[in-house]
């Protein structure tokens, strides 16, 4: 039984593949890795003089001498990640979206059901094949920009590595809305709006303190405050992401564990409302 | 340990409009029987609920009453389906894999290893005929080459129970036969086969026992044979026989059918046969045929639903 469900399972991750082949989802997300690894491969040029000190030419013009290069490394991989972050966040999701109302269309979602295999299993191995699709492309652009910059610099910060496991996290929480919005609406538009103004509003809602004092009522700071704690704090893990890019601690690791329970408590609903549906 | 491959116990749907709460009762309390290794066919005309009763057997509906069990488990359980080979309606199946993808990956969603299903999928390929199609998209198959294909798809795991929901759709005469013969060796080898189908002339041809369902209930149900058993014979003449003489002739008719410049009688008793064919010759009226008849399986169907 446990190797049926292994083999149940690895064909539902590699049928997600698959489809993302056949979608050119997967190979749009690496062209746009690749394409990011190779402007990095040209434009940056960095002449370590001296030790600490060093010359930075970017396209072709130099930015000045007496600088030091571990800052210029971790600021660059801080733009990264926030632009992975925030733009390729974007794309992922948008990606993503059909991935699950492609499944349950008639005529398809009949014959995997009449498998023996779970709504639950069969939910899972799609959220993790989606999850694998857009990780490796993470993966890849990471490390691939990680390793340009350690060879041209000889500078190797291994906190920039932790951009790949914070925004596949988030896309993980992200993602699970998707699932639940394909799950009860079957809409590949409105699975990228609700991810999306989720991101938007993000930033908006992390602005508690601000707001505790500019509001005048106490059901509206109740309700601010409401909204912070129960969406994905997209924001938040941002700026802990690039915090730690910089070499600089983290305060607290709340907003993680709070929208790691958003996220778990969103792929239950779609569990649950997957199960009940009938097709 | 059960003797039946499928039973029902007043198996219902009622869906319920989300916004009006408007109820329309699909399925009725249905009770079915089907014996292992057996053929059966569901009948019914459109809108009478087979396709909602096979999936509520495959689980893909939830039924609101009653219960079904597929070789004595409940079939809401995976496990339940382990042994069902589906070949379903109206399939559509991701263009972006080729045929030899698709029964693998159905193949593995039955927990197959990739061992066996690198042995089984060559077989069933050259089994239905697509052993040259093998590496070639779906997208590209004809609807009748995409059915034989997904017939293969319900075999992939050697299953004891076969459910097909309208399984000559779009086939061509030769296909259709492949797929009966397909089908008749399954039956000897003593696989239950459920088949859902508008092909009254199918049906009657292949399966041994049917249910009629109409307007969610079943109006029938037992073996065709017995269904079709009801004999009696057919005398045609000339349309133009007198009047008084037609009345006389069907007053122990059991029903009668003008056919273009024929009157087509029938008797269920060879003695009322007789007595009408003595009428005729005393009145040296030509007979142009008499034909002993069954009872089709169409005639028991159209009287059983026209009966509700």
């Amino acid at each position: 039984m446990p190797n049926s469900i292994f083999i149940a399972t690895q064909a539902i991750v590699v049928d997600t593949f698959r489809e993302a082949f056949a979608r050119k989802i997967f190979w749009g997300l690496f062209a746009l890795s690749t394409l990011m690894i190779a402007f990095f491969l040209f434009i940056l040029k960095i002449d370590i003089v001296q030790g600490a000190t060093a010359t930075i030419t970017l396209f072709g013009a130099q930015t000045g001498a007496n600088v030091d290069p571990g800052q210029v490394v971790r600021k660059t991989q801080a733009g990264i990640a926030t632009f992975l972050y925030t733009w390729g966040m974007f794309l992922a999701v948008f990606a993503s979206a059909g991935l699950i109302p492609s499944v349950l269309e008639p005529g398809r979602i009949e014959l995997l059901l009449s498998k023996p295999v779970s709504r639950t299993h069969l939910l899972l191995g799609r959220y993790l094949g989606n999850v694998l699709v857009v990780g490796g492309n993470i993966a890849y652009l990471v490390i691939g920009i990680w390793t340009i910059l350690g060879l041209k610099t000889g500078i190797w910060t291994m906190e920039f590595l932790i951009a790949i496991f914070t925004t596949m996290f988030l896309f993980a929480v992200l993602l699970s809305v998707v699932v639940l919005i394909g799950v009860l609406f079957e809409s590949t538009a409105l699975a990228v709006m609700i991810p999306t103004g989720l991101m938007l509003i993000s930033p908006i809602l992390a602005q508690v303190e601000t707001m505790d004092r500019l509001l005048s009522s106490e059901w509206s700071r109740a309700l601010w405050r409401t909204l912070y704690h129960c969406l994905p704090k997209v924001y938040d893990i941002g700026k802990m992401t690039m915090d730690l890019v910089m070499g600089a601690g983290v305060q607290s690791f709340t907003p993680v564990l709070t929208t790691a329970a958003v996220g778990a408590a969103v792929l239950s609903l779609a569990i649950h409302f997957f199960g009940r549906r009938d097709f | 340990m059960t003797a039946f491959a499928i039973e029902t116990n007043g198996l219902g749907k009622t869906f319920r409009s989300f916004w009006s709460g408007r109820e329309v009762r699909a399925v009725d309390g249905i009770s079915l029987q089907v014996e292992k290794g057996t053929t059966y066919g569901l009948l019914g005309p459109n809108g009478a609920g087979k396709t909602t009763t096979v999936k509520m057997l495959l689980s893909a509906v939830h039924p609101t009453s009653g219960s079904a069990h597929i070789f004595g488990r409940n079939a809401a359980l995976p496990e339940a389906r382990r042994h069902i080979g589906y070949l379903p309606e109206n399939h559509r199946f991701p263009t972006y894999l080729t045929g030899y993808g698709m029964l693998d990956f159905y193949g593995a969603l039955s927990g197959m290893d990739a061992a066996a299903r690198r042995r089984r999928i060559p077989e069933l390929l050259a089994h239905v005929g697509h052993d040259d199609w093998a590496e070639v998209r779906l997208g590209k198959y004809s609807k009748g080459m995409l059915q034989r294909v997904v017939l293969a798809q319900s075999l992939m795991h050697d299953p004891q129970l076969l459910i097909l929901d309208e399984p000559s759709d779009g086939v061509d005469p030769v296909g259709r036969r492949q797929i009966r013969e397909i089908l008749q060796s399954l039956e000897q080898r003593g696989v239950t086969i459920f088949v859902n189908s508008h092909l009254l002339a199918e049906v009657e041809a292949f399966c041994r026992d049917v249910a009629i369902l109409h307007k969610g209930k079943i109006v029938l149900q037992g073996k065709v044979r017995d269904l079709t058993a009801g004999k009696g014979y057919r005398l045609s003449v000339a349309a133009d026989i007198p009047e008084k003489l037609r009345q006389s002739l069907l007053t122990g008719a059991a029903a009668f059918a003008p056919r273009e410049t024929f009157l087509d009688i029938q008797f269920h008793e060879r003695s009322a046969a007789n007595a009408a064919i003595d009428l005729l010759r005393a009145e040296h009226i030509e007979i142009e045929a008499l034909t002993p008849t069954t009872s089709t399986l169409e005639d028991v169907f159209i009287r059983s639903v026209d009966a509700q």
